[in-house]
């Protein structure tokens, strides 16, 4: 899950890192109010999106309007938050659609004399966090370490659920930094940890922490990922969960706790399992066709939510043939898919061609059950077959290969998946 | 040889009692796996599908002499079950349970340290060995004994594999989904080593997913070798192309890893058979083994 820049900030005051005060706006009056309440400025205005890179982004329509913007009469931070509001935003860390803008985090600007990286994120190799850290600090970190691999210090925090300062220590001395402000530095880092540890974070960056002449600290940006698994204990970071860039269908989904995605293309799936899911889409992308949706159901026992699931489906009026991908195992078996099926045609008739494609337990009876319903459907005997022939059902359009769309919102929750795996 | 289990391997449960322990662990009894105990605090000196119940696991370990472990514990105690199936010694135990926090998981590696335990998992569909058993929920009735091994990160697509290696007539040495987690037991890397080194497989299925570095060390690993046996590669997300990413961070630490093309790059450049689509796994295998 991903916090916002403000939502980020908070925790990090919380445990006493230093972060600027900021007031977060959501219309055009309220950031006129909070320029005056910050003082006399200059100011900078950051669209609150889950992802970095804002100031690289630009608003979509727009040639010159950045996620990031700096301005010094109140006015202006007025007319920049009214341009801002409501608009997408597409970065290098988002989507190609971008992100809405809901609301915009205000800020006293501020000089920095040296700006570090600093972050800690699970490294799934060894098995342990890490703290990345590099005096590159800023909105081209990334091209900037690659280009100077040796920039990048990389220090492996343990297991334990503390650490000593001495980790913070040793960050610095590989850094170079000064060692007036190492002290400051070591205890920052500790505090990072804390929180990544406390809050079960999956990935907690500072990108630039401001390294000032007077020898003080402070993040000027906060980027915080909370591992979804771990929110069950977690209630206040659950509680902070976003639902604003959900279609109404992916919270119909979300509600029966399927893992639903719209996508623009004409053809159906249904499977049951990330993987084949995402295969599926492969298979069916493989042949030229067009995805309209990427669909996994979770193994369920009851026949109401496999229902519930196909009415979803069919509830898209683009759609022109669908292809049922299940392979069962466990508690998943392929009856309650037949069932869940006959039930959905009850209340909503299917009349688009319908491709089954089932395998593993109770296959059988499945589709004994489905050849005596009087329903047309075409059984394919594994994978490729099916998805040439629901291709085919789709009344194939000359090939628009849709990569693009299939998605930036597939990868969003790909993403979303697995917090500790970053891809 | 055998692939972690073999004829001697005796099975304890841990979480036998609940609906999933209890749904398949009475499939794997009746397709012959020795499952010899489950263990369930505050139920030990019960029966249960016909094998005693235990309250710990060194109980069970003691009374039954078992070495392996299967567990199916919900989320939130499953790192406690691991840590302490490792404490008693265990010496294979696969961890079928998704959704664990990763800093439980940290704790779990940090636990095997040291350890002679081999995890497989969490989040896995478990291990089978055609013939002998299967441990987790991999569903019965697909598998053919023959030569292929399967290493997969992804559940839905190790049986895709199985169900295309079996209608050709392959059959399988053993399939070990490894689970997709960020923080996990054994490796793919790991894996392709134990196929390499067994007389019965002649070929390898490995089945990766994007994110992650799995798949890159695994190239890494074949690169090392001579001469090694013929590979299949399918990494599953082909379609998709990068998503939000996570931070800078993301990015940085895995220095240009992670996506579909630098894992297939990666596989290609040590030699292995990458499919495009998951339709072609059996057909390339087999024809590797022509050539």
């Amino acid at each position: 899950m991903y916090l916002f820049e403000y939502q980020a900030k908070a925790l990090m005051r919380e445990k006493g890192i230093p972060v600027l005060e900021g007031i977060v706006a959501t219309s055009e009056q309220r950031a006129l109010d909070a320029a005056r309440e910050l003082g006399e400025g200059p100011w900078v205005i950051k669209a609150q999106i889950h992802a970095g890179g804002r100031a690289e982004g630009r608003v979509c329509d727009s040639e010159h309007l950045r996620g990031i913007e700096f301005t010094d009469t109140v006015l202006e931070v007025g007319r920049t938050a009214a341009r801002l509001l409501g608009e997408n935003l597409v970065t290098p860390q988002t989507t190609r659609q971008g992100e809405t803008i809901n609301a915009v985090y205000i800020e006293p600007e501020i000089r920095a004399e040296l700006q570090v990286f600093l972050a800690i994120l699970i490294d799934g190799d060894r098995g342990e966090p890490v703290c990345l850290a590099s005096v590159k600090g800023g909105s081209q970190v990334e091209r900037d370490i690659f280009d100077d691999p040796n920039s990048l210090v990389r220090v492996s925090l343990g297991a334990a659920d503390h650490i000593g300062l001495d980790v913070g220590q040793d960050v610095a001395a590989q850094l170079g930094l000064r060692s007036s402000v190492r002290d400051a530095f070591a205890q920052l880092v500790q505090q990072l940890h804390a929180l990544f540890v406390d809050r079960d974070l999956s990935l907690i960056e500072i990108n630039p922490l401001a390294i000032r002449a007077n020898d003080s600290l402070v993040a000027l940006d906060a980027r915080v990922t909370v591992d979804d698994n771990a929110l069950y204990r977690q209630p206040a970071m659950a509680a902070l969960a976003s639902r604003t860039d959900r279609s109404e269908a992916e919270e119909r989904a979300a509600k029966n706790g399927f893992n639903f995605i719209r996508l623009d293309g004409d053809v159906g799936t249904f499977s049951s399992g990330a993987g084949l899911a995402m295969a599926t889409l492969d298979a069916v992308s493989h042949l030229g066709g067009r995805p309209a949706n990427f669909l996994d159901v979770p193994p369920v026992l009851e026949v109401s939510r496999v229902k519930e699931a196909f009415l979803l489906i069919l509830s898209d009026p683009g759609i022109k043939s669908l292809i049922v991908n299940v392979f069962g195992a466990g508690i998943m078996r392929c009856d309650t898919i037949a069932d869940g099926l006959l039930l959905a045609h009850l209340e909503q008739p299917v009349t688009i061609p319908l491709v089954m494609r089932l395998a593993g337990t109770n296959a059988p009876l499945a589709i004994s059950r489905l050849e005596r319903s009087g329903l047309s459907l075409q059984f394919a005997p594994d994978l490729a077959s099916g998805a040439q022939m629901v291709v085919e059902g789709a009344d194939r359009r000359p090939a628009t290969h849709n990569a693009d769309s299939i998605a930036g919102r597939l990868a969003q929750w790909l993403s979303g998946r697995n917090p500790g795996s970053s891809s | 040889m055998s692939i972690l289990v073999d004829r001697t391997t005796r099975v304890i449960c841990q979480g036998i009692t609940g609906r999933q322990g209890t749904f398949h662990c009475e499939r794997a009894l009746a397709s012959g796996t020795r499952i010899v105990g489950g263990v369930r605090q505050g139920k030990g000196g019960a029966t249960h599908l016909g094998v005693p119940v235990f309250d710990t696991v060194s109980e069970a370990m003691q009374a039954t002499q078992a070495n392996a472990s299967v567990i199916f514990v919900p989320p939130a105690n499953a790192a406690e079950a691991i840590i302490e199936a490792v404490d008693a010694e265990m010496g294979l135990v696969v961890c079928v349970t998704e959704r664990i926090p990763v800093l439980d998981m940290v704790r779990v590696r940090a636990h095997l340290k040291g350890s002679n335990t081999v995890l497989v998992g969490p989040n896995s569909p478990g291990l089978a060995v055609p013939g002998i058993g299967t441990l987790g929920i991999m569903p019965q009735g697909i598998f053919l004994p023959g030569a292929i091994g399967i290493v997969s990160r992804s559940s839905t697509l190790t049986y895709e594999a199985v169900d295309q290696t079996t209608r050709n007539g392959l059959g399988q040495s053993a399939c070990i989904g490894i689970g997709a987690d960020p923080v996990g037991g054994i490796s793919a890397s790991r894996c392709l080593e134990l196929f390499m080194n067994d007389d019965r497989t002649q070929g390898v299925v490995l089945i990766g997913e994007v994110g992650g570095t799995a798949e890159e060390n695994a190239a890494a690993f074949l690169s090392t070798l001579t001469n090694p046996k013929p590979v299949v590669a399918y990494i599953a997300g082909q379609t998709v192309p990068e998503g939000r990413r996570m931070g800078h961070a993301g990015t940085i630490i895995h220095y240009g890893m992670g996506t579909a093309r630098t894992k297939i790059e990666a596989l290609r450049e040590a030699g292995v058979r990458v499919v495009s689509s998951p339709a072609e796994i059996g057909t390339a295998m087999a024809g590797c083994l022509d050539q």
